[in-house]
């Protein structure tokens, strides 16, 4: 899956973008299958307006993002379903876990939206991987932010997909759980030769990147 | 998927508003059992009318005449174009004319044993409209004898009436039928010819004497006067002599027939309104419960707004959401329409078993018709809930 930007700019922050430089804003830029890119950038600048935007959760945006050269504004929703289910995944950064449902019931949901791409003892694995085997049954609720967020991680992760989409996603884990997280998303993202994109404050030596654009 | 649909239904409840929700059940039940009832009543009516073990001789033919008032004595006679008008009504099957004797006869004991004489006149009507079924009913010129055909009520009265009140003997119709008399055809000119006749059958259908055709053309020619060749009488073949319509269609032709074999026209106007009224009432209350549902599914899917939207998000199809849903709501509509054809069913063994030991018969089953209506209900039903569905998914997320 090859994920384009035909120099968009979000409207709300139009004025700011069109004032400073950006390697991504009004910019042309693509992120191919395979590709690890990284989007630095400081609080303000539209993180997760991208994010979003490039997952097709907001089109308040001019310019044209494309998904395997098709306009995402113009995929039917069926499409755009689909591509959900087997191409793009994504780790948003408020998590959206549903919080009545177990930590478990949230990542074997994202697991048979589908036709499952693994069996149902790899949740238990990335989960004892992780360190959050021990809250798999707890209602997602009333887990800590960190716990959340590694179920988050386990989710994007547990379905097929050819490009991944994190937003900030070790915003709330230590050095080690983020060391630990990172192996895993590389290790899956191999496994399924997929390209990823993340975004981040500052710099960071988690993955081997093949880009990292400023924002 | 079915772990899917487990995890589906602990996040999009369709508890809310249950009470309501089981209102309309209860109001689509009833309005199942209202529509299908009136449907079946329906076709157990026509079944009743058509249906073969019922088919009433007498009352699905009809002898008609004009009525017979002071401005048309003398000239009551139907014009060809009157004949065909009746002819191209919906209710006429079959159309038949009552030919008339031209000729003067008498009928006489050709024996002196039992002597009897009296004036007569005859008529013929095509052989189709008889209910009268013997190889004797055909006249040639060769023929021994003239077969006659006597309306029953002829003989009842002569046992009944005449015999009684004369010192004569009763006879079966076995005895006359076996009696052969003398016929007496007068022709205008004076001369009489005397034929042998006998009676081979007795008609409830039609109050007249009968000859064969052949034997009406024969006299009439040879004998006959040549005066208006318009009949008076026909005779029709109809499937529901109570028909509304052909009520209305003799009073406004100022004609008329037996007016007992119509009788049931009033009785049929009123059934026909109680089951228009049934009809109407349930399709009323199916298009509330339909109403019902829709605002069920809306009040369903608003109050699971958020989890719908980060469904989607997470790339749950809207298809795989309407099935999920269509399974929730769908299977209890599928009960109450199996279950109301259930009661349906027992109604109408029950009827048919009521009606039989009134010699009434209709079918014990319900029939297809009503079967096809349930299907039909269902698939509006079905169509109903998914475009309900649909819309207020895509009114709820299909944005993200």
């Amino acid at each position: 899956m090859i994920l384009s930007l035909h120099n968009v700019v979000p409207t709300p922050l139009q004025d700011k973008v069109l004032q400073q430089g950006s390697d991504v804003w009004n910019c042309k830029v693509s992120f191919a299958a395979a590709q690890w890119t990284k989007i630095k950038a400081p609080s303000g600048t539209g993180k997760t307006t991208l994010i979003h935007s490039l997952y097709k959760l907001r089109e308040d945006y001019s310019g044209r993002i494309e998904w395997d050269g098709k306009d995402v504004q113009q995929l039917p929703a069926e499409q755009l379903a689909q591509y959900r289910q087997e191409k793009i995944s994504i780790v948003f950064q408020d998590l959206r876990l549903f919080p009545n449902l177990t930590s478990f019931e949230n990542i074997e949901l994202k697991r048979v939206l589908q036709k499952p791409y693994c069996k149902q003892e790899k949740i238990f694995h990335l989960a004892e991987e992780l360190g959050v085997q021990h809250i798999l049954q707890q209602r997602a609720g009333i887990c800590s932010y960190g716990e959340r967020q590694r179920i988050a991680i386990i989710r994007a992760l547990i379905h097929p997909f050819s490009m991944l989409v994190m937003d900030e996603p070790f915003s709330h884990l230590d050095q080690a759980n983020t060391v630990k997280a990172a192996a895993v998303i590389m290790r899956e993202c191999k496994e399924r030769n997929a390209g990823f994109i993340i975004t981040d404050l500052d710099d960071d030596h988690h993955f081997p990147y093949d880009q990292i654009l400023n924002l | 998927m079915n772990e899917l649909n487990i995890l589906l239904k602990k996040l999009i409840r369709t508890g809310t508003g249950r009470v309501r929700y089981a209102m309309a059940m209860i109001g689509l039940s009833v309005a199942l059992l209202l529509i299908l009832a009136a449907v079946q009543i329906q076709v157990n009516y026509k079944e009743l009318l058509e249906g073969k073990q019922n088919k009433d001789s007498v009352a699905n033919f009809l002898v008609i005449n004009k009525i017979l008032t002071d401005q048309n004595i003398g000239k009551a006679v139907l014009k060809q174009e009157e004949i065909d008008d009746i002819q191209a009504q919906p209710f006429t099957e079959a159309i038949g004319v009552l030919q008339t004797s031209r000729f003067k006869a008498s009928i006489q004991s050709s024996s002196n044993v039992f002597p009897f004489y009296t004036d007569i006149a005859f008529e013929s009507v095509p052989d189709v409209f008889l209910d009268v079924n013997t190889k004797e009913w055909n006249w040639d010129e060769n023929s021994a004898y003239v077969p006659i055909i006597v309306p029953g009520m002829f003989l009842d009265i002569y046992n009944f009436q005449f015999s009684l009140s004369q010192g004569l003997p009763q006879l079966t119709r076995e005895v006359v039928k076996m009696i052969f008399f003398n016929v007496n055809v007068y022709s205008a000119d004076g001369t009489t010819r005397v034929f042998k006749g006998k009676v081979v059958g007795f008609s409830d259908r039609i109050s007249s004497l009968l000859i064969p055709q052949s034997f009406m053309n024969y006299a009439n020619t040879l004998y006959g006067k040549k005066s208006s060749s318009s009949p008076s009488r026909i005779i029709i073949r109809t499937k529901d002599p109570g028909h509304p319509d052909l009520i209305s269609y003799l009073k406004q032709k100022q004609l008329t027939t037996d007016q007992d074999k119509t009788r049931f026209s009033k009785y049929r106007q009123i059934v026909e309104m109680a089951v228009s009224i049934t009809g109407v009432t349930g399709l009323i209350l199916f298009l509330f419960a339909l109403l019902i549902f829709s605002l069920f599914i809306q009040l369903t899917i608003s109050s699971c707004k958020e989890e719908i939207q980060l469904l989607i998000s997470l790339g749950a199809s809207p298809s795989q959401l309407k099935s999920f849903l269509i399974r929730q709501f769908f299977p209890s509509n599928i009960s109450i329409v199996v279950g109301s054809l259930l009661m349906i069913s027992m109604l109408q063994y029950g009827l048919a078993k009521f009606l039989e030991r009134q010699s009434a018969f209709i079918s014990a089953l319900i029939s297809p018709v009503t079967l096809g209506i349930s299907i039909l209900i269902l698939i509006i039903i079905f169509i109903q809930y998914q475009r309900s569905i649909q819309k207020n998914i895509q009114n709820n997320g299909i944005n993200n």
